[in-house]
């Protein structure tokens, strides 16, 4: 078994989740969610947020605004739309099942006493 | 010290490096490649380059005076190279953050990034497709190499296409060394294409301008006739050579000039090296052109001085527009160059592919035939020294060299770039260890054909000479079984210790008498002339007439000891006027014939003349001229003109009916005279309109005075103009009637 491969698969998975729930919080700047998922030990490069945000964008889920900047040209602040927020309450709903699930198989079995 | 340039980038002015600049455009190159097949392609590159310009910013802010080479590695490290996405793929946690980034520094096209087809850069011999195939399809570049090789004529064309087509990796690698063909000011003599093409192709500049020149020359000169490879007999390789390369060298050269940019920036010559470009190399150039500057900048000023000077008021507009930007050539045109660019290289890499491989065709064959004369040996060379001496030649002069360069080539293919010293050696010194042999072999070897004998002529009576169609013919062979598959003519075995040599010229002449006559002599060299004359004495040639058919002997017997000495047989049939003849390709398939128009003369004088008889001349080449072609398993009639056709037709070489040559000649001069009649009335017409614009213009009135005047003179140098050109028509008229 690859376990890189199997590693990287299981981040891809979540990438987006996280993603969406970070922007979730409120209105945010990509650089910000680097930020946000640095502090959350997740590091993610910039080239490639840039790509998910324009497809998550272009499916939907997510918008954009301009917002003016104290210096320089105004910046491109991404928000929620509401078929992207019904979409991550979807992706909750199956993360929390999927945790619940994993959690409950990786701790040792106890046994069944009662029976 | 660093030149430092200011961008508007993202809506931001930002003074930045000129090398960290170069970096930015080839990171962004490069993003738009790896993003290309994405929707939102050009969004994305925005918002990152939008990040791009904020980080910069925020550089300046913190009080960097600009954007130096370290900011922009950091800044690019920040967001990711391609290469980190792939290997990334999504993100990761801290823990093996470190770990993973030592993968991504070890990346290489070759062993990530399967699902794209590049041209492989690294691993390239000459465009680096093969590698890329292999890549794509995981195999091993030698195989795909091997394969394309075998199926040579058929994948040229798709290399050259794919070359043209698929990116290479060095545009997915930031500050990799690529190099790109400019057109090198500093060193030029006319455009700088030659120079260009040396830093390109990494060949001196003086043969790329030889390459150029000498064709050049040629065309100027018009020596159509010069063929370089005229020995080779072989018809369409030379005119290959001169189509491609005397008048399209000037050709090559002007569309080189007008297509490739020069180099004019410090980034671009390093790019047209292929050099890195950093900080040191550019201190390197730097220096190097600091030294010509004085020069230049002194020539430059005077040139500019005489503009000024010329152009006096008017040098104020035309600077500005005279000298068009290369910079501003659109990129279709870019593209169209690198087209060239590639199939020039491409044909450069297919002529010496052409010529190794027909070199290696030719040391093959000639090792194969030597070789394979070898169990001839004994007929021909004595024992002793002589026979050792054929043995090294074959093994040192020829072999030797075959292995060597079959090697090369294998090694060069399989991307072994370092020869081994001790190896090249051992072959160079063999092969001119041979060099010792060769004179030593031809010497003994033509010693021992040096005298020829005194030859003595014979006759054979024909026991039926007044036949009206005689038929020579070789002996039939007894078919058992087709025996003569492998057939070195002119020898043929027929027992280990007699070889047969069918060495025979056969003349035609004119008889005196109504009957057929046949006379024969034997020749033979040899060291001695005693041993000349022994060996014409022991040719045993028999001849038999059967009927109407003469037949000849199966081949003149040569022994192992007695050696073959260039023994022959030179043949003299005499056809009577108004008998037939023919002699058959049965048999014997060397038979020289040689007709004679003239009779019976050289056999009337002092016997034979048999100097023509040992220029190993074909049967059907005429070096003489009295003799002419004859075609073999032809019925030929013997006129008191000379030999003619049964079946009429003629000889090819025959000479064209003088009458018909003076019927062209007429028509021609017709021809000529309606021209210049043409021309007359022409001149005629012009000069009538000439004259009526002149009269309109008199008309008007004095106020248009003065551009009448203009108008006049432009007209009577139209006139004049015309009447020079008809001179000049009627001076080329009068040379071609003479």
């Amino acid at each position: 078994m690859d376990i890189q491969n199997t590693q990287s698969q299981m981040r891809k998975g979540v990438l987006e989740f996280c993603i969406l729930s970070i922007i979730n919080r409120g209105e945010v700047y990509p650089s910000d969610i680097i930020d946000q998922m640095k502090v959350a030990n997740l590091h993610i490069l910039e080239g490639t947020l840039y790509p998910l945000l324009t497809r998550l964008k272009n499916a939907g889920l997510l918008n954009y605004r301009w917002v003016e900047s104290v210096s320089g040209p105004p910046r491109k602040y991404f928000v929620m739309t509401d078929a992207g927020k019904e979409a991550f309450s979807v992706l909750l709903q199956t993360w929390n099942d999927m945790a619940n699930a994993v959690s409950l198989l990786t701790q040792p079995q106890t046994p069944n006493t009662e029976a | 010290m660093k030149k430092v340039i200011n961008i508007n980038f993202q809506g931001r002015i930002l003074p930045i490096e000129e090398e960290s600049y170069e970096t930015l455009k080839q990171y962004i190159e490069s993003l738009r490649q790896y993003f290309d097949a994405e929707e939102g392609r050009d969004e994305i590159i925005n918002d990152i380059e939008c990040r791009i310009a904020e980080l910069c910013d925020d550089r300046l802010k913190k009080g960097a005076v600009c954007i130096t080479e370290d900011d922009m590695r950091l800044i690019i490290e920040s967001i990711g190279r391609p290469a980190d996405f792939e290997a990334q793929d999504g993100f990761e946690a801290t823990t093996n953050a470190s770990a993973s980034n030592a993968n991504q520094q070890k990346f290489s096209a070759n062993d990530e990034n399967p699902k794209r087809l590049y041209r492989d850069e690294q691993n390239k011999v000459i465009g680096g497709v093969c590698a890329g195939i292999a890549n794509y399809l995981k195999l091993d570049p030698l195989l795909v190499r091997v394969l394309w090789i075998l199926l040579f004529g058929i994948s040229l064309f798709a290399y050259v296409l794919l070359w043209i087509a698929v990116p290479n990796t060095s545009t997915n690698q930031i500050g990799s060394a690529r190099k790109r063909l400019f057109r090198d000011i500093d060193a030029k003599v006319i455009g700088g294409v030659c120079a260009g093409l040396s830093k390109y192709f990494d060949i001196r500049v003086r043969y790329i301008r030889l390459l150029f020149l000498v064709p050049s020359i040629l065309l100027v000169l018009n020596w159509n006739h010069f063929h370089l490879f005229q020995f080779w007999e072989f018809d369409d390789f030379p005119n290959f050579i001169e189509l491609t390369f005397s008048p399209s060298a000037v050709f090559v050269y002007i569309v080189l000039w007008l297509v490739l940019p020069e180099a004019k920036t410090t980034a671009d010559k390093l790019e047209m090296r292929g050099e890195k470009v950093d900080i040191n190399s550019i201190k390197n150039t730097i220096q190097t052109d600091m030294e010509g500057f004085g020069k230049r900048a002194q020539s430059w000023g005077s040139t500019i001085y005489n503009k000024a000077k010329t152009y006096d008021a008017q040098s104020a507009q035309t600077p500005s527009n005279a000298v068009p930007e290369p910079a501003q050539r659109g990129g279709c045109l870019h593209f169209a160059g690198r087209t060239i660019i590639i199939l020039f290289k491409a044909f450069v890499y297919f002529i010496l592919g052409v010529i190794t491989i027909s070199i290696l065709a030719a040391l093959f064959g000639v090792g194969i035939v030597t070789t394979g004369l070898l169990p001839l040996r004994h007929f021909i060379l004595e024992d002793g020294a002589h026979n050792w001496y054929a043995y090294a030649i074959i093994v040192f002069f020829i072999w030797v060299p075959v292995i060597g360069i079959v090697t090369a080539i294998i090694r060069k293919i399989a991307g072994i770039k370092k020869a081994n010293v001790w190896v090249r050696g051992g072959f160079w010194s063999l092969w001119a260890l041979s060099w010792i042999f060769i004179p030593l072999f031809f010497a003994t070897l033509t010693k021992s054909f040096s005298k020829q004998n005194d030859p003595m002529e014979q006759t054979y009576t024909l026991p039926n000479a007044k036949v009206n169609y005689l038929e020579v013919s070789a002996e039939p062979k007894p078919k058992y079984y087709n025996h003569t598959w492998l057939k070195i003519e002119p020898f043929t075995f027929l027992d280990q210790d007699t070889v047969y040599v069918r060495n025979l010229r056969i003349r035609i002449v004119k008889a005196a008498s109504d009957s057929f006559e046949v006379k024969y002599v034997r020749i033979s060299n040899g060291k001695t002339m005693q041993e000349a004359e022994r060996l014409a004495s022991l040719i045993n040639f028999d001849l038999q007439q059967k009927d109407s058919t003469l037949i000849l002997d199966k081949g003149i017997a040569i022994n192992k000891k007695d050696k073959f000495r260039n023994q022959h047989v030179i043949m003299t049939i005499a056809v009577p006027v108004g008998k037939r003849f023919k002699i058959t390709h049965k048999g014997w398939a060397q038979v020289n014939v040689r007709v004679n128009k003239n009779g019976w003369r050289s056999e009337t004088h002092s016997g034979f003349t048999i100097n023509d008889g040992f220029e190993g001349d074909d049967w059907d080449q005429n070096i003489d001229t009295e003799s002419f072609d004859y075609d073999r398993d032809v019925e030929y009639i013997m006129t008191p003109t000379g030999l003619e056709r049964v079946d009429g037709v003629k000889s090819s070489d025959d000479k064209e009916d003088p009458e018909q040559l003076k019927n062209r000649l007429e028509e021609l001069k017709r021809e000529s005279e309606q021209i210049e009649n043409d021309l007359k009335k022409t001149w005629e017409q012009k000069q009538k309109e000439a004259d009526d614009l002149k009269k309109q213009l008199d008309k008007k009135g004095d106020n248009l005075n003065r551009n009448s005047t203009k108008k006049e003179s432009s007209v009577s140098d139209t006139v004049k103009a015309f009447a020079f050109g008809f001179d000049a028509i009627k001076l080329l008229v009068s040379r071609f009637q003479s």
